[in-house]
């Protein structure tokens, strides 16, 4: 009950924002944020961490001659990525509400389905369910990009849509086949929950083709290289609020998709396909760097550097083993968290630099900045996975998990980590150092700004000093979706002092 | 209070100090931020003689003491408490960087009152401190990654501290960027020394190490490399060193502290903290060694030939960590140590002197156009002198007995060890001789304009400061040189801090005086009773022989220095046009930078704009995307009856295709 609640209050408010007209739309819409942020924290508070496993569970048989549920829970795997979404979605509406849009009541109607859908595919549990929500999820970015975009929006909306549509399709596809090939080899009756699926694997062979369905869905959304072509105009045209959503959860559900689905219910293909999903994580951390040092636009940087992000905890997933499955559950929350501040601070940097975010437009602006230059200083020494900050302890378990299984690849993923650092200071230092050739405007953040970015900054701040609540709550979960592929690799998912001297 | 309550105050001091100047500063006016930071300072290095007290008091055996405060991360293969280990080591290296940081806040008090960052200034300096106490202190493998990465950021925000100035800022991120290197090197490290012996707790990997590896095993050998990886970037050694020069673009407190007395020596602490590893990894530990020697030769070389007076000490630093690295590494601990404090005491002294001869100069470093500020500047040339004779290796200042301490217990392992420590001793000569030159160059011969005008009685001012890096207009409204800046001989709270150094400078080696007192060892036992190096038979014939060819080499360096630019000048013009290529070599620092860009710096960005500019276009824009793209837009043309043209329309579509393909799929089923 709680969970549907959970579930449909962004999109309730959206909508009732939209009955009760343009005056009332921001206060309700503002109001339904911080309650879904409110019911998400006091789920979480409530999840009893002792017992474990999921809690709060709805199962109702939904679509009953296909053996489609409508199931929602919360477990270890979820919980930290549904508060990572409400917190987003409370942030971007406040970020919202303090500037102006055309069309106010719909764009937060679809705000709201657009946070609606992202929770209901964390808390889906059928395969089905998961499915719509997955694709439902980027209907009301459509929209968002083709009436309130910038520059280029038609290319933009055209290439998210193919791209997106090609990998939805097949996952969709994919899906049905999961079930019905479960249900007739085993001769049983249609049912797509996933905890059933789990104990009906599927033949080697027929997984293969599967998971690859389902991987380039993820891949697509995620984006890896090389499939990200979408990335640059969609990112170049959101609304930066719209954007803090799209970059900060969307790509979240394709990784966490990888970790729920794609390990647990093809783990022989999952351990077959391990080398090249390593790969793809590799290349994505490397491209994507390379590609954030060398643009010059503000946006981008993020945008890229999300890229080499998500590499990362592809290569924490694709591990097989606990720590890094861990590593990138707790780096998607990092990320998430981070992006949001990031993408915020872009705009602010814009406001002072006339509107442009060419870096090459801006410079010296910390000089009047002080609080600005510390809030952005924080958030891009997370994101390059600063020592201290939970970005490092998410990357530490990832390079670890990778190092335990497949070390060269943790070896070359280590450039990513100095590309990093590269990329981050030199934005960094580009926009706020150097002499005010420019002549932008030195002011502070004003609390408008301050607003949406400083609960990111504290977030960031008390995960640094204790990543260990999301990390406690992860563990078994973690554990249990990489053990079955795990397996079929022929990989110890859990490194121990006694596994390892066994081995030697 | 107990050992443990005060290991944490020191901890909470310097992190509360940062924290209040930081949330204080639009606030806090005139010196009160100074007087903020130098007393949290001076609160933690009490703290550290609190816990240096009741740390003596317990038995010898249990002074390895750890306590943690809460769980950090705990996963399957990993725990990771936030806990420290505090032992003789951990305290010795609290109390040098507490202590040295107390002097240098407490310089910097002055040093910095004309500038516009003030409080900025100060309380970067806390959080440093805090960051490297938080380095010596951490209990196990994770924390101490943590101190050494935030040592690393705290160094580049200083670095960069004038942030107007574009060397400024580039000198941050290529030091940032290769103590990033060396933070890798440190987290993979770990992770080999975790797969090794289960654990992170430094304690238990020191005590399962012995049973998991034997002598040279490759994985541990390898795990001590990538640690060695870090302890080199940090420590500014060849060939991770090229950012130390360029580092002393920040303001010249932060070269006294971070990149002479206290940052830079982590790599030696790192050693030295690890040693029940790499005492395993014999293999790592002379590729440490030999790494060592060579800084040291590479540097002192250089340190001959630059002009630019600050980088002559932070060539001297990177030479005389060269010898620290080599001790730690062959397994000469106490000396290494007791270097690595003797020679904070006398470089802080070189640098904070060095201050005061820039701000006589107003921002000039050059040592070309330096000259004659002996008799104008009697206190600054007093503490050149002292800090000189210590580095050169005089007896009887301290540096003479901790360079001596090293090699002594280098010879006395006889073996290839005795080309160390001919090495030592060629440095010793070459540290003489440009130490001198320095001094010679800068007080000596014709006063220069500025030591003229200081001798009127008032400071001289450019017309206009210019960077000398990149000659570009100084931004002096906000920073220093400011038109309110001091010379340090003339302030208080400067020549105080400077006197204690000159002080300990001298009389520092009274801790260690061979047959007389040798406090140090007998302290650091705890620590290292366990090294099978413990002990090594001390030759006392090869002792004396040692501190005369010592002392020698030092007086004759002073006295080659004395002859050629003194006695006779132009001798270096002839010297140079002599030896030609060499001298070629050492003015391009071993071309080190130009061989890092050709490899490195370059291959990257072209790579970068590479995949920019053609792989972007050509492959994902052009092959991936436009191919489907031009495809749908064809069949979008078929049914353009259909689209209205209304964007809402068409998604609509998009959505009940989907269905439909759902619906079909399932029936199929």
């Amino acid at each position: 009950m709680e969970l549907t609640l959970l579930l449909f209050l962004p999109l309730a408010t959206g909508l009732l924002g939209g009955i009760l007209g343009n005056r009332l739309v921001k206060p309700v819409a503002v109001l339904g944020g911080l309650g879904t942020l409110g019911v998400a924290v006091g789920l979480a508070l409530n999840y009893d961490t002792a017992l474990g496993g999921s809690q709060f569970t709805v199962d109702k048989l939904w679509v009953k001659p296909l053996g489609i549920h409508w199931a929602l829970t919360i477990d270890g795997l979820n919980l930290a990525l549904v508060v990572l979404t409400a917190f987003v979605y409370a942030s971007v509406v406040v970020a919202c509400a303090l500037r102006e849009q055309e069309s106010p009541r719909l764009f937060y109607f679809h705000l709201g389905l657009g946070a609606s859908a992202v929770l209901g595919a964390f808390l889906a549990q059928d395969l089905i369910l998961f499915v719509l929500f997955f694709d439902l999820m980027l209907v009301p970015f459509y929209f968002l990009v083709g009436q309130w975009g910038t520059g280029d929006r038609v290319a933009a909306t055209t290439k998210m849509v193919i791209y997106t549509l090609a990998g939805s399709l097949l996952m969709l596809a994919a899906a049905v086949a999961t079930g019905a090939l479960a249900a007739s080899h085993h001769g049983r009756h249609l049912d797509f929950l996933i905890s059933n699926l789990e104990r009906l694997p599927l033949g080697k062979g027929t997984q293969q083709w599967i998971f690859l369905c389902f991987a380039a869905a993820f891949l697509v959304k995620m984006p890896a290289v090389p499939l990200h072509g979408w990335l640059k105009d969609a990112y170049k045209s959101m609304p930066l609020p719209v954007l803090a959503l799209f970059s900060g959860v969307l790509s979240k559900v394709a990784a966490y998709g990888f970790l729920k689905l794609a390990l647990p219910l093809f783990p022989d293909a999952a351990a077959s396909f391990q080398d090249l999903l390593l790969a793809i994580g590799v290349i994505s951390i490397l491209y994507g760097s390379a590609l954030a040092f060398t643009t010059n636009d503000a946006r981008l940087v993020v945008g890229y550097s999300s890229i080499a992000q998500l590499g990362f905890i592809l290569l924490g997933i694709f591990s097989l083993t606990s720590d890094g499955a861990q590593g990138a559950l707790l780096q998607m929350v990092n990320h998430g968290v981070v992006t949001v501040a990031l993408v915020m601070i872009v705009g602010v940097l814009a406001s002072r630099a006339k509107g442009s975010e060419d870096l090459g437009s801006m410079g010296g602006i910390a000089m009047g900045a002080p609080v600005l230059a510390v809030v952005f200083l924080i958030a891009a020494f997370a994101n390059l996975a600063m020592p201290a900050s939970a970005n490092f302890i998410g990357e530490f378990l990832i390079l670890k998990g990778v190092f335990d299984s497949v070390t060269v690849v943790a070896v070359i993923a280590c450039l990513g980590v100095a590309m990093a650092a590269v990329y981050m200071l030199r934005a960094y230092i580009r926009a706020m150092h150097g002499p005010d050739t420019n002549g932008v405007e030195q002011r502070d953040l004003s609390i408008r700004e301050a607003l949406p970015i400083l609960p990111a900054i504290a977030l960031i701040l008390a995960l640094a000093l204790s990543p260990q609540p999301l990390l406690k709550r992860s563990e078994g979960p973690a554990t249990a979706a990489v053990i079955p592929a795990a397996k079929a690799a022929n990989i110890d998912p859990i490194q121990t002092a006694t596994t390892a001297q066994a081995k030697r | 209070m107990s050992l443990t309550t005060y290991s944490w105050l020191v901890l909470a001091f310097p992190l509360a100090g940062s924290i209040i100047l930081g949330l204080g500063h639009k606030v806090l006016k005139g010196k009160t931020a100074g007087a903020i930071g130098t007393s949290a300072i001076l609160l933690s290095f009490l703290s550290g003689l609190g816990a240096l007290r009741s740390l003596q008091s317990r038995p010898e055996e249990s002074r390895q003491v750890v306590s943690s405060l809460w769980t950090y991360a705990h996963t399957g293969g990993l725990d990771v408490q936030f806990s420290i280990l505090v032992d003789p080591l951990s305290l010795l290296m609290v109390l040098v960087v507490a202590g040295v940081s107390t002097l240098i806040h407490l310089y910097s008090v002055a040093y910095m009152a004309s500038d516009e960052g003030y409080v900025r200034f100060f309380a970067y300096l806390n959080f440093f401190v805090f960051s490297m106490l938080m380095l010596v202190l951490a209990g196990n493998l994770i924390l101490l990654a943590v101190g050494w990465g935030l040592v690393g950021a705290a160094s580049y925000l200083l670095i960069s501290f004038w942030y107007r100035r574009n060397t400024a800022t580039k000198a941050g991120i290529k030091a940032f960027v290769i103590n990033v290197v060396g933070d890798v090197g440190i987290v993979l490290g770990a992770i080999v020394i975790i797969q090794g012996t289960g654990a992170v707790d430094l304690l238990t990997v020191f005590a399962k190490a012995p049973q998991v590896w034997h002598t040279n095993d490759p994985q541990i050998v390898v795990g001590c490399l990538l640690l060695m990886v870090g302890a080199f970037a940090k420590s500014a050694q060849v060939p991770f060193h090229t950012w130390l020069p360029d580092a002393m673009e920040g303001p010249t407190p932060v070269s006294a502290l971070i990149h002479a007395a206290t940052m830079v020596t982590a790599g030696v602490y790192l050693i030295a903290r690890m040693h029940p590893i790499f005492q395993i990894a014999t293999t790592a530990s002379d590729v440490g060694a030999i790494g060592g020697a060579v800084t040291l030769l590479v540097a002192a070389t250089i340190g001959l030939v630059v002009t630019d007076l600050k980088r002559v000490i932070a060539y001297s630093t990177m030479s005389q960590i060269g010898y620290m690295i080599m001790a730690v590494s062959a397994g000469v601990y106490g000396a290494g140590l007791f270097h690595l404090m003797t020679h904070a005491f006398f470089k802080a002294l070189l640098f904070m002197a060095a201050g005061s001869v820039i701000g006589a100069m107003a921002g000039e470093q050059n040592l070309d156009r330096m000259g004659g500020f002996r008799k104008v500047m009697p206190i600054t040339y007093g503490c050149f002198i002292v800090g000189g004779l210590a580095l050169s290796g005089i007896p009887p200042f301290s540096g003479f007995f901790s360079k001596d301490d090293i090699l002594l217990g280098l010879g006395a392992q006889g073996g290839w060890y005795w080309a160390l420590y001919v090495a030592g001793y060629v440095g010793a000569l070459m540290t003489a001789i440009y130490t001198f030159r320095m001094i010679f160059r800068a007080f000596h011969g014709e006063p220069c304009e500025e030591a003229k005008s200081l001798a009127d009685g008032r400071l001289f001012h450019a017309a206009e400061h210019r960077n000398p890096g990149d000659g570009t207009l100084e931004d002096t409204g906000v920073g220093y040189p400011g038109a309110k800046h001091h010379i340090a001989e003339r302030s208080p709270s400067m020549s105080i801090s400077m006197g204690v150094l000159a002080i300990l400078a001298t009389i520092g080696g009274v801790i260690q005086l061979p047959k007389v007192t040798n406090t140090l060892d007998h302290f650091l036992d705890p620590t290292f009773s366990d090294s099978p190096k413990f002990g090594i038979g001390i030759d006392y014939n090869l002792m004396a022989i040692g501190m005369v060819i010592g002392a020698v080499f030092g007086l004759l360096g002073i006295y080659i220095a004395w002859v050629i630019w003194v006695k006779k000048p132009g001798t270096s013009a002839r010297i140079q046009a002599r030896f030609a290529l060499p001298y070629k070599l050492f003015s391009n620092k071993w071309y080190f930078d130009e061989i890092i860009a050709f490899l490195i710096v370059r291959p990257f960005a072209a790579a970068g704009r590479f995949f920019q500019r053609t792989v972007e276009r050509v492959v994902v824009d052009g092959a991936i995307t436009a191919g489907p793209v031009s495809i749908a837009r064809a069949s979008s043309a078929a049914v353009r009856s259909w689209q209205s043209g209304m964007l809402r329309a068409y998604a609509a579509a998009v959505i009940v295709g989907a269905a439909l393909v759902v619906l079909y799929l399932m029936l199929q089923a």
